[in-house]
């Protein structure tokens, strides 16, 4: 007997009831499920956009900002938001606008950077700990747990404090703040599936362990994984903020946003709302599109909430 | 006819999907339960059968609309009654049996508490007096010590054990005129499958219950049943009596169905 | 077709426990040996808690097992580590009772028939393709479906792509793990035809989990009757279904439905549920929901008896105490001569 024989008399068989593929009754229809991609929703597109929009302006302020936002005395300190200055100038005469442009750079460099190492440290040894459990997730949960007991914020105020302040310390820093969550999260994930049906199946095809649990499983975790790595974002670009904030971060001078904040707060006092007020609406404007994204990915990713 | 409990009318019905497009999904389903029958309701998945059941009892998903047809059940169509109105017909005049009992009971009460619970609801009396009608109602369905047994927790019954007390509470606590089996048996062994059918044909039997078993096994069928209706992609196929369909089916997707529950060729 | 007397897969007093709270163990698998000769079909019938499964993954090694022997053409695989697993899965394969669950959801049916090509067979891309289409073609499936994910096919249709799947690096023993309870049963009649076909065609060796005994008498040429972790009774499909033994595997043949007017069954009838798995004693299984039980059932575990000469059942109750004991593996290897059991389609 030859193969295309028995396609024959099975494939035979086969239209009555089975095939989604034959004009389907409507019943059917409803219990076949169709792969549709849902349009994006709002909060999507909104954080989406927002999001773009703080990168392009980080990579203009590159090669264009209206002034030198490092430069002092471009105008009068104090200046109002006027014509020229479109959101007015600081203590020291330099452009907010120019500043605040320029501090993009930093800000979201930072976050997407540090978000970044976490993401990867921390879900491969996650995944490692959830797929082989036994001594290797017990070792590195416990010193996972460790780094834990300390609060986010508090942490990277003594770490900082130690290791003194540049950007490539707070990167270090914060992502090192973010692995322990990565970590929880992917282990959860890998270890709710590492007994399916579809990973022994791909273990008996052929593959290494390390193959089932890196090619199988994690690409099978991405969305809620995706969907929290923008939710911590939002984090750390707010911490990264609040260290600048603190004086802890960068140089007092560096065009950040959090360190913009602290350097207007007396003038909210006095009336110079400006100072402090744009630095803030970037800031609020970045968590918020951050936000906006992992809740969309979020409902996206998990069926129970999708309608 | 005056024996006839409950009759589903040119029943219709559709999915609205969120961008308000209808997937028709029953087609035109018209039977009759008779009273003090047991009717079974046949089909594969995506028949419709359990939608139709769902409607019976006004608790179809949200999305699903009705878009002809009636379901007259002593007279009175259900389909247009009030939430108040269903909610007297529900439990007390129909009540139903769900494929997981364990997962139908809520977990943090004694099985014998949420017996008690719904008597109350249902027939009033102190807490005593409807804690001793739950003890009763799991004798009666053969709970080997079933004082010990009330004062368990769901997860503490095998899942033959959980749909007993399911079945003393739909048919015996809520003491209905209709009773609806959604699959009770699938995913049980086959020796305690058994028993519990035995179980609800004798219930049915001596408490003079009509009942409607949902299911995709007509071997269950064949030994319980009075009649049976064939539904096959939210259309009803085939109706008779249980003898008719098993000896002479007329539908050739009843044939089919038959074919291949006995594994033998059409 | 008639199997050789080739031995492909053999346990021998297989067991496995679970260490379970308060140092107890539960005992899923008690000394169980089969025995699965090569182009047959042994099935493994038994209810929720009788061991059917695991014994199965124990074959595999996804569960490990406390003790005994397990050899796959003649070679231990108990002491196989990690990565040479991969040398029994090239020689052992699985379908899973779920194809939906057994397919990654993020693969299209191509993706997963070039897995076991390329990390199995290390075959070149254009090899792999015509492969592919090949193992497509013989389970029924249009060409065009290679490029589908699970979710864009029937439940049916899964299970055809995890029977591809499993006959692609050419093994010889198929372990079908309940492969169609998760199916509607017009598709049920379909897969096991194809299961079939392709026994005949590709002389693959079935080792068939089932708890429904309709499927069972419809394939199997052997059967293994398991209850609380030991085989009660076994024998070829025809002896076994045509005159049961073992109270167990009479209550079990009597209580299951036929889908037929006018059938009456004589009820055997056991007394209340399966009994605990923990910490068994050394006695019959079924003491406490026997009804042909006698003092002498809970002294000691019966061993298997010869029915006849293929035939066996623990029961010395029902078989007489002045017969023999036979030490089970033998009763198991050995092999009907007779009909060939189900290999053509009927449906």
């Amino acid at each position: 007997m030859s193969a295309p024989h028995i396609l024959e008399s099975v494939a035979g068989h086969d239209a009555t009831a089975d095939t989604p593929t034959a004009p389907p009754s409507p019943a059917v229809q409803v219990a076949v499920p169709t792969r549709r991609r849902a349009p994006l929703s709002w909060s999507m597109r909104i954080g989406l956009a927002v999001l773009v929009f703080y990168c392009a302006v980080a990579l203009l302020s590159l090669v264009w900002t209206p002034f030198d936002p490092l430069s002092p005395g471009v105008g009068e300190g104090y200046m109002p938001p006027s014509r020229e200055f479109l959101l007015g100038t600081d203590r020291l005469g330099s452009d907010i606008l120019s500043r605040i442009m320029a501090g993009a750079r930093y800000d979201l460099g930072i976050t997407l950077v540090a978000v970044t190492i976490a993401l990867v440290v921390g879900t491969i040894l996650g995944t490692i700990a959830g797929y082989y459990g036994g001594t290797v997730d017990i070792v590195i949960s416990r010193c996972v747990e460790v780094f834990q007991a300390f609060p986010g914020l508090l942490f990277a105020m003594l770490v900082v404090k130690a290791v003194g302040p540049g950007v490539l310390n707070i990167i270090l820093v914060m992502s090192f703040i973010g692995i322990p969550d990565y970590l929880r999260l992917s282990r959860a994930e890998i270890r709710s599936r590492r007994n399916w049906p579809y990973a022994e199946a791909a273990r008996m095809v052929g593959n290494r362990s390390w193959q089932v649990a890196f090619r199988h499983l994690l690409p099978n975790s991405a969305g809620p994984l995706l969907a929290f790595t923008s939710i911590n974002a939002a984090f750390v670009a707010l911490v990264t903020a609040s260290l600048g904030f603190l004086g802890l971060g960068l140089d007092p001078n560096t065009p950040e946003w959090g360190s913009m904040i602290a350097r207007g707060q007396d003038g909210v006092m006095t009336g110079e709302w400006w100072l402090s007020f744009f630095p803030g609406l970037a800031i609020l404007g970045m968590t918020g599109a951050f936000y906006l994204l992992g809740d969309a990915l979020s409902d996206l990713t998990d069926p129970r909430r999708r309608r | 006819m005056s024996d006839v409990l409950l009759s589903v009318e040119n029943f219709s019905g559709a999915f609205r999907a969120a961008d308000g497009r209808l997937t028709p999904v029953l087609h035109d389903v018209n039977f009759a339960l008779r009273t003090g029958a047991i009717t079974a309701v046949v089909g594969e998945t995506g028949s419709g059968k359990s939608l139709t059941a769902l409607s019976i009892l006004g608790i179809q998903p949200a999305t699903f609309v009705r878009t002809s047809g009636r379901i007259l059940f002593e007279g009175r169509d259900l389909l247009t009654l009030g939430a108040t109105a269903l909610r007297a017909i529900r439990g007390r005049r129909i009540s139903m049996v769900f494929q997981d009992a364990r997962a139908a009971m809520n977990p943090v009460f004694t099985v014998g508490q949420q017996l008690a619970e719904v008597f109350r609801l249902q027939h009033g009396g102190s807490r005593d007096a409807a804690m001793a009608k739950a003890i009763d109602a799991l004798r009666r369905v053969s709970i080997p010590e079933p004082e010990r047994r009330a004062r368990q927790y769901p997860h503490e019954f095998s899942g033959g054990m959980a749909q007993r007390a399911m079945i003393a509470m739909a048919a015996l606590i809520c003491r209905p005129t209709l009773l609806i089996l959604d699959e009770p048996t699938t995913g049980l062994d086959v020796t305690i499958q058994s028993e519990i059918m035995e179980l609800i044909v004798e219930l049915g039997r001596s408490a003079g219950l009509t009942a409607c078993l949902i299911t995709h096994d007509l071997g269950v069928v064949a030994e319980t049943c009075d009649a049976v209706v064939v539904m096959n992609a939210g259309r009803v196929v085939e109706t008779g009596t249980a003898e008719a369909i098993f000896t002479a089916p007329q539908h050739a997707y009843t044939r089919k169905l038959l074919a291949a529950s006995l594994l033998v060729p059409a | 077709m008639r199997a050789s007397d080739y031995v492909v897969l053999r346990t021998q007093a297989l067991r496995k426990t679970y260490r379970v709270a308060g140092g107890r163990n539960l005992v899923a698998v008690d000394g169980v040996d089969i025995a699965l000769h090569a182009g047959e079909t042994l099935a493994i019938v038994g209810e929720s808690g009788s061991g059917k499964s695991t014994v199965a993954r124990c074959v595999l090694r996804l569960v490990e097992p406390t003790g005994g022997d397990i050899e796959v053409n003649g070679r231990s695989i108990m002491q196989l580590g990690s990565v040479s697993l991969a040398s029994l899965y090239r020689e052992v394969q699985m379908v899973f009772q779920d194809p939906t669950a057994s397919l990654n959801p993020r693969m299209t049916v191509r993706q997963v028939l070039h897995e076991p090509l390329r990390l199995h067979l290390a075959m070149e891309r254009s090899q792999r393709e015509k492969r592919a289409l090949a193992l497509v073609d013989m389970v029924g499936l249009p060409a065009a479906h290679l490029d589908r994910y699970p979710h864009e096919l029937s439940g049916g249709q899964r299970q055809r792509v995890g029977i591809a799947r499993a006959i692609a690096a050419e093994p010889n023993v198929v372990i079908l793990d309940e492969p169609t309870s998760s199916l509607d049963v017009s598709v049920r009649g379909q897969i096991l035809d194809l299961l079939l076909r392709l026994q005949a065609e590709l002389k693959l060796a079935y080792l068939f989990i089932s708890h429904d005994l309709q499927v069972v008498r419809h394939v199997a040429d052997r059967v293994a009757v398991m209850y609380l972790g030991g085989i009660v009774e076994t024998g070829p499909a025809e002896a076994v279904f045509a005159r049961p033994t073992h109270p167990y595997t009479r209550a079990l043949l009597s209580a299951a439905p036929v889908a037929q007017w006018g059938v009456k069954r004589v009820r055997l009838r056991l007394i209340g549920e399966i009994s605990s798995p923990i910490d068994p004693p050394d006695a019959c299984r079924l003491v406490g929901r026997c009804p042909l039980e006698q003092p002498s059932c809970s002294r000691k575990r019966p061993p298997l008896l010869a029915v006849d000469a293929e035939h066996s059942a623990a029961c010395p109750v029902v078989l007489g105490h002045e017969r023999e004991a036979i030490p089970g593996a033998e009763a198991l290897s050995r092999r009907s001569g007779g009909e060939g059991g189900a290999t053509g389609a009927r449906l």
